[in-house]
């Protein structure tokens, strides 16, 4: 097994278009949810969400959807910040891992509206802009003749899209590799979560008393991975180590999570014991934290199952407050927050945990950004059909 | 060191009936399964699992709960658990799921969307929306058979289940797992059969045949199979139905079809260093994948001819899930299966039977 490093981030988030703008409005405390712009659902009580603008010159054709704009857009601040050397080595050992979730969609409600108001529609569009198309669009740019992985696992799809890399980059089968995701909103993730009573139409409270549900989001977050001897021959800057990943199902409800954390607690163990770390070498968990009243309970609970008196050392942070609930991205941004927390041993904030739920027990970073010793960061992410995904990563300290 | 993945068990839903004997007869005779849709289904010819029924499998309650592609998938799985001697509970944490699809949420995703984009939230349904996600298969699959293991959807077009299929392999190589369930399945539902004919991507008249460019004929069902590593199926006793060989991609570095067919040439090649007894093809009937595959009839003009699967069971229906099946199903012993896409990642693999 080789070790794996995170040479390159890239995020294009309702905060910033790029890594270091978005970083720097985090541990400010700035919140990227506001009111609800780039669809007009008047009908619906929730009328908040945390979007992106785009550039008009923002990279991509002038048929790429959203989300191919807003995943290369992140990809060429991960390569710029990883300098890749794109025109040598063996394309074959490059690959893309792009967790999806609803990526396409967009393009499949257009044609709905219009044949249900007796127009012709562009039916080209919904066959050929399906959720492999981000993947697609990211291999081309990067050249990439190994791997084109799409993942379809809901709101836990980009974190095992960094799984998946990770075990690639290990075993040897890759030298580079792209992984994270890409999310747009749009009305069917909008409508649904609405008719689950799961949205909040507040900013969301991770971890509060009064959490009433959470905020949809939209942004993409891409991290390049690659062995360590070779980001070092290179002279590589490397931002964390990837540790390896777990993963589990509930085997419990459709929807809801497991109420005592089970599935998820055994993928936080699964993590550990792949990556070889001790629960008392953990010091962050970048929460799945979606603000649901069922999510953050049986939440904490897995945390606490998983890390035993451990636990209770840890920071955690829920970037949800923040970048409310980016779905296929959401893994990815939980993945970048961590690595950034990493490296400049700060942890980023919970916004408005004012009033903790006694049941979240855990310290929460409420408020305010934290500085504090990290060296080992798990991040959550948790999906419908209680699939649960855990990466572990390590800070990089030059060894 | 690479452990031997094999595969124990199988079970099939497709659009000839349900089980591996109406397949295996489907395979031998070579008889197309396409037929007018019903309505409810969509509009022309398709291969529909019309005479599939989930009675005294599924619970009525779950029943109806569940989306056609995971009643599909409930039953395959639990086929192939009985056909490879295996209780999933008891495997539990050491299971894990690969499910490839490539339509699979589009079903409940068009019955949720009609009626909001027609009525507003009034309109939505909560029921719906748990299924409009593709993961939510592999949720139903977790709950009915007990897997707590690890679980991935892969999307990978006409070639989903091959990327579950590489996806499995490698959980078991790291030793994570004992056993992982793999599943293709997709259904069908009315606006794809609209796109397909819109987009003159389906067949306007008669059945599909590869190389005729007339087009292809979508179709749904499940193949659901249980890999095991080698040292795990021994142990247990357990028949051994096929060692997979090898599961290869490479993707495309230009989006010409030329590059498709060059990448899937050499994924077949770097697999099978000898010639196969039998080749199970990818293509459908439409130019966009048999543009693809034909190339490689030249080059390896020593293999067998390939058999295609698509034009008994049609495309989609399990994303390579039936080619799969039909490699399992055909006499030959060493069998290649190449996937083409229509972009993406190329996929072939080699199964060996003992």
């Amino acid at each position: 097994m080789r070790r794996v490093v995170v040479t390159g981030l890239g995020m294009v988030t309702s905060l910033g278009l790029d890594t270091e703008t978005t970083w720097r409005r985090m541990r400010a405390g700035d919140c990227g949810i506001g009111p609800l712009r780039s669809l007009s659902l008047p009908a619906e009580p929730v009328q908040i969400a945390a979007q992106v603008d785009l550039p008009a010159d923002a990279p991509g054709g002038r048929r790429s959807n959203k989300c191919d704009r807003m995943a290369l857009l992140a990809l060429e601040d991960a390569l710029a910040q990883s300098g890749p050397d794109l025109d040598s080595g063996d394309p074959r050992r490059r690959g893309v891992f792009q967790g999806a979730g609803t990526s396409g969609l967009p393009t499949g409600e257009a044609y709905l509206l219009d044949r249900m108001a007796g127009k012709r529609g562009r039916a080209a569009d919904p066959v050929f802009q399906n959720s492999c198309g981000v993947t697609d669009v990211l291999g081309l740019r990067l050249g990439a003749m190994g791997p084109r992985s799409t993942i379809m696992n809901a709101c836990s799809s980009s974190l095992m899209a960094i799984g998946q890399a990770w075990e690639q980059v290990a075993h040897g089968d890759l030298d580079l590799a792209v992984a994270g995701g890409a999310e747009a909103l749009c009305r069917m993730t909008f409508a649904g979560f609405s008719c689950l009573k799961a949205m909040d139409p507040a900013p969301c409270r991770p971890f509060s008393r009064d959490r009433a549900g959470l905020n949809l989001g939209e942004g993409a977050v891409h991290l390049v991975l690659e062995p360590l001897n070779l980001a070092k021959a290179r002279g590589a800057g490397i931002l964390a180590e990837v540790l390896g990943y777990g993963a589990s199902m509930d085997a419990h409800h459709p929807t809801a999570p497991h109420p005592e954390g089970d599935g998820a607690a055994r993928a936080i163990q699964m993590a550990l014991r792949v990556s070889g770390l001790f629960a008392e070498e953990v010091d962050l968990v970048s929460a799945h934290a979606t603000a649901t009243p069922a999510n953050d309970g049986s939440e904490t609970l897995a945390i606490r199952r998983a890390l035993g008196d451990a636990a209770k050392r840890v920071s955690v942070t829920a970037s949800k407050s923040q970048f409310g609930h980016t779905l296929g991205a959401a893994g990815a941004v939980g993945a970048a927050t961590a690595v950034l927390c990493l490296r400049d041993q700060v942890v980023s904030p919970t916004l408005r945990l004012e009033d903790p739920d006694p049941l979240c027990d855990l310290d929460c970073t409420p408020l305010a950004a934290r500085e504090r010793r990290l060296g080992v960061a798990l991040v959550n992410a948790f999906a419908f059909g209680g699939n649960n995904v855990c990466l572990a990563l390590r800070r990089w300290e030059g060894r | 060191m690479r452990q031997e993945t094999v595969i124990t068990g199988m079970g099939l839903v497709l659009p000839c009936g349900t089980g591996l004997e109406a397949a295996g007869a489907s395979w031998e005779t070579g008889t197309p399964c396409f037929a007018p849709l019903p309505e409810n289904l969509g509009t022309g010819l398709g291969a529909a699992c019309t005479a599939f029924s989930a009675s005294g499998i599924i619970p009525p309650m779950q029943s109806r709960r569940l989306d056609r592609p995971s009643r599909f998938a409930w039953v395959a799985a639990g086929q192939a658990f009985q056909d490879a001697g295996v209780d999933p509970a008891r495997l539990g944490l050491r299971l894990g799921v690969a499910v490839g699809t490539m339509t699979g949420g589009n079903e409940p995703t068009e019955a949720f969307l009609r009626p909001y984009l027609a009525k507003g939230p009034e309109g939505a349904s909560p029921m719906l929306f748990a299924n409009c996600v593709a993961v939510a298969i592999s949720g139903y699959l977790s709950t009915a058979f007990g897997i707590r293991g690890p679980s991935v959807t892969q999307l990978a077009r006409e070639a989903s289940a091959l990327a579950a299929l590489e996806q499995a392999r490698r959980w078991l190589d790291m030793r994570l797992l004992e056993a992982v369930l793999v599943v293709g399945v997709d259904g069908l539902f009315p606006v794809l059969s609209e796109l397909l004919h819109r987009t003159r991507l389906s067949v306007r008249e008669g059945l599909p045949v590869v190389g005729s460019r007339r087009g292809l004929l979508p179709g749904e069902g499940a193949q659901a199979f249980l890999l095991e590593t080698r040292d795990h199926a021994e142990a247990r006793g357990a028949r051994i139905r096929a060692s997979l060989r090898g599961v290869a991609a490479l993707s495309p570095a230009t989006p010409e079809p030329s590059e498709r067919s060059r990448v899937l040439a050499e994924t077949a090649a770097c697999l099978t260093p000898s010639v196969p007894d039998a080749w199970i093809g990818g293509s459908s009937g439409h130019r966009i994948l048999d543009e693809v595959e034909a190339p490689l009839l030249s080059l390896f003009e020593r293999w067998p001819r390939p058999r295609y699967p698509k034009t008994l069971w049609g495309e989609f229906c399990g994303s390579g899930g039936q080619l799969l099946a039909a490699a399992l199903l055909d006499p030959g012993r060493r069998v290649l299966v190449t996937a083409p896409a229509s972009f993406g990642c190329q996929y072939a693999a080699v199964l060996e039977k003992p």
